[in-house]
């Protein structure tokens, strides 16, 4: 077997078993905590007898045992049904699908933003090091690190408040229904998803920049006359790519991380708020699901940025 | 060119109409299913309160009046209610509402495999039944004078949408101003008003959209902002920030639920009456309501203040104004001369309930209490709570608009919500008593001697009544908040123009 074909294989065999201990332990920690659904349901103040708390709990099934729950859950997936969720009664993958969209357009949108703006002003730092704009991206991307998003969406929302009342900030809707709205929409919460990633991203292209452009290969392409622009964009730059390509990856993972809080602030219905929801609801379907889906979706994230440095670097290959 | 701007003009007057007739509410929480019998949380309240009615209604005064029953007779032996039902009434899936739709519903309440919380308030009824199609006479084992209170909070369902089989979790079936029309998970519920709805003119608003909004900040934000009309329920903290800005209006009314301190009752060391006796002397009532509620509310009492016709003050009973000294000889004569350590659970999703908790705390040490809090996650309080695993706790307790209501089912020996094991036979005798008494002298004679045996060795510390408020846009009409929370008023509420 090719040396390329065994790693994607052995990749492949990997993510089964992670996906098998995520769906275990997703299904055992929402269950694990104290309080199910039905208490969440009755409030903390209602005239509960234990016999009725039971009566509802059957209704929801959940007077069967664990395993046989746990069972049930995975046959049921495993022949397509994702089941529905507890208070909606609507199909889970409907509501997830929905959630989705609009978290993968934040992350999406987010993650654009902050290549096009990191990558040319990692460059520019790193040829320019020590310059006043290298301290300048230096000083700015530390305070973009260290702000936390959701303070960021606040106060870009009280700035927007006071500069452009008339900005629709609030709600969502759908590109398909209103796409000038919903970009209207999405401008600040991609906005303070995607701050700390430029920030981060800046200073790894930086590093990386500032590595290869002092290594032999570069040396010699300018001894051979080659010239700068083209040194620093295909001799510098591509060697660069890997380390970065590889934060790319790790920081898709945060994103969704992100998300949840800004996804608060902004009242966007998207998977961050959809998975705290169903915890604080103990809404046991539609956790579930979700979290196995997000962790497949992760999980393959990494599995294709391990692709593709072997396309970038051919090194990895051997 | 004059024909674009006309049409532009039109479009534009078309849009602001349709905006104006929307009453858009901001809420932090989705509600738990829609179904009114099963789901008590207040998430779920807040919008079934306009979706469904009852038998009865509670006006702000705290009186019962009519609603879904024009009027009623009770038997002279107080055994027998014959209701006479309203006219021309019609649910939102378009069945006429009748006697047999009452019948259906307080028998799905009683059903136990409705598993409803609602039924211990329904328990004394012995049989309901259709005399005809406008009338119900419900008969019970024994006299019960808060019944008719009671039915207000009983929703009634169309018989003929339950016999298909349908689910009220999440297709509510009343027969309120508003009709839900669309629910988008974590995000918002649209209703739109009940076009056959029984009083002409009501509701005043077309639509009517839930925001679930669950930061704080936001809800602030989009209320200066205009995105949303009302906040029904605003925390103090915004009460405070917003209060005075431009373009707002804040709503208060005293509220029946408090803040308490609820104690085991049958373990160390709360199951000593001295020791109870000596915790409620070691708090300052006023410090609470001054530093935790910002001043916006009432010391707590046995019975909230709002409670006019029952409600002994706060000063006729000593162990409620603050007394070191008296505490410290307490938890002496008790065995706890050096002092005593206790854990507290806190209710953690109340912000309100932590901050009380945290002064409590302080508030306590001097007199000898070592307290611990041990702030939890809600389903973990729950747990903890209905299971009796605690030594202390601190929560929000809701009140009823009859003393009957909260007294019996948290303080009668084995009462429903009596999770802190309190059996004293005095409190048995009297709640028993007052339960089946129809004569309101003797009633409120039993329930001034209730209030003298709980203030001070009862099972609860009462903290404090926070007054309730609301944040409205200015020009929005017709909205009052209630004090048990009703939201009844969305149907005579009115929102400005944009």
């Amino acid at each position: 077997m090719p040396a390329g074909l065994r790693l994607i294989t052995q990749r492949l065999i990997d993510l089964l078993f992670i996906l098998f201990g995520v769906s275990i332990l997703t299904f055992l920690m929402i269950r694990l905590i104290p309080g199910d659904a039905v208490q969440i349901m009755l409030g903390a103040n209602a005239e509960i007898t234990p016999e009725r708390v039971e009566a509802l709990r059957a209704q929801v099934g959940l007077d069967r045992p664990l395993v046989e729950q746990y069972f049930v859950w995975i046959g049921d997936l495993l022949t397509g049904q994702f089941g529905t969720s507890l208070w909606t009664g609507r199909p889970v993958i409907e509501e997830i699908g929905a959630a989705a969209v609009v978290t993968l357009e934040l992350s999406l949108l987010a993650l654009a933003l902050a290549i096009v703006v990191a990558v040319p002003l990692g460059c520019l730092a790193a040829y320019a090091r020590a310059s006043w704009l290298d301290v300048v991206v230096r000083v700015v991307t530390v305070a973009g690190i260290t702000i936390p998003s959701f303070w960021l969406g606040i106060v870009l929302l009280l700035i927007v408040f006071a500069v452009a009342p008339g900005m629709q900030t609030f709600g969502y809707v759908p590109f398909v229904e209103d796409p000038l709205g919903n970009l209207q929409i999405m401008a600040l919460p991609v906005l303070s998803v995607a701050l700390p990633i430029v920030a981060n991203l800046v200073r790894m292209v930086r590093t990386a920049m500032l590595d290869s452009l002092g290594q032999d290969y570069v040396r010699t392409a300018r001894a051979k006359g080659v010239g700068e622009s083209r040194v620093v964009l295909v001799h510098a730059l591509r060697a660069a790519l890997v380390p970065v390509v590889t934060s790319i990856g790790i920081l898709t993972g945060y994103l969704l991380a992100g998300s949840i809080v800004v996804e608060k602030v902004f009242t966007l219905p998207g998977l961050g708020r959809l998975v705290v929801g169903a915890i604080e609801e103990r809404n046991y379907p539609l956790l579930q699901t979700s979290i196995l889906l997000v962790t497949a979706t992760f999980v393959l994230i990494n599995f294709l940025v391990d692709i593709l440095y072997t396309v970038i670097d051919p090194r990895i290959r051997r | 060119m004059r024909k674009t701007l006309t049409l532009a003009a039109v479009t534009a007057a078309a849009s602001t109409a349709a905006a104006a007739q929307t009453i858009d509410v901001g809420t932090t929480a989705s509600p738990v299913g829609l179904d009114p019998h099963v789901a008590t949380a207040f998430s779920t309240k807040l919008i079934t309160d306009a979706v469904y009615e009852g038998l009865t209604a509670i006006d702000t005064d705290l009186r019962v009046i009519p609603s879904l029953a024009t009027d009623w007779s009770v038997s002279e032996d107080g055994r027998t209610y014959t209701f006479t039902l309203r006219d021309g009434v019609t649910f939102h899936d378009g069945t006429a509402f009748a006697a047999d739709d009452v019948v259906a519903s307080i028998e799905r309440v009683l059903d136990p495999d409705t598993g409803s919380p609602q039924a211990s308030r329904l328990e004394l009824i012995e049989t309901v039944e259709a005399v005809d199609d406008a009338t119900v006479q419900i008969v019970l084992e024994s006299p019960s004078a808060p019944l008719l209170g009671h039915l207000a909070n009983i929703a009634i369902m169309s018989k003929d949408f339950l016999d298909a089989g349908g689910d009220p979790q999440q297709t509510p079936a009343g027969t309120g101003p508003f009709r839900l029309e669309r629910w988008v998970p974590d995000t918002a519920l649209e209703l739109v008003a009940h076009a056959e709805y029984w009083e002409d003119g009501l509701p005043r608003a077309e639509a009517l959209t839930y925001h679930i909004v669950p930061e704080t900040a936001t809800l602030q934000l989009g209320l200066r902002s205009g995105a949303y009309d009302l906040l029904p329920t605003a925390d103090i903290a915004s009460v405070v920030s917003l209060e005075g800005q431009p373009g707002i209006e804040t709503l208060s009314t005293q509220e029946l639920s408090y803040g308490l301190i609820g104690f085991n009752a049958a373990e160390p060391p709360f199951d000593d009456a001295r020791v109870r006796e000596a915790f409620n002397y070691a708090l300052d009532r006023q410090q609470l309501v001054d530093v935790v509620l910002f001043g916006r509310g009432q010391p707590g009492a046995p019975l909230s203040p709002a409670l006019v016709d029952w409600a002994m003050p706060g000063d006729s009973f000593a162990c409620l104004t603050r007394d070191v000294d008296a505490a410290q000889a307490l938890l002496a004569e008790a065995g706890y001369a050096d002092g005593v350590e206790v854990t507290i659970n806190v209710l953690g999703i109340l912000p309100q309930i932590v901050d009380l908790a945290q002064v409590v705390q302080a508030q306590v040490a001097e007199a000898g209490f070592d307290v611990t809090l041990n702030v939890q996650e809600r389903g973990e309080f729950i747990q903890d709570w209905r299971n009796s695993n605690f030594t202390a706790f601190a929560s929000l307790n809701g009140g009823s608009i009859d003393p009957d209501g909260t007294f019996y089912r948290t303080f009668r020996s084995g009462g429903s919500t009596n999770v802190f094991q309190y059996a004293d036979d005095a409190v048995d005798r009297l709640l028993d008593e007052a339960r089946i008494g129809t004569d309101p002298v003797a009633r409120k004679a039993a329930y001034d001697e209730l209030q003298g045996l709980l203030a001070c060795t009862g099972p609860i510390a009462f903290l404090t009544f926070a007054d309730l408020h609301a944040l409205t846009r200015d020009g929005v009409e017709g909205f009052a908040l209630h004090p048990t929370r009703d939201m009844r008023a969305l149907r005579t509420t009115a929102v400005p123009a944009d």
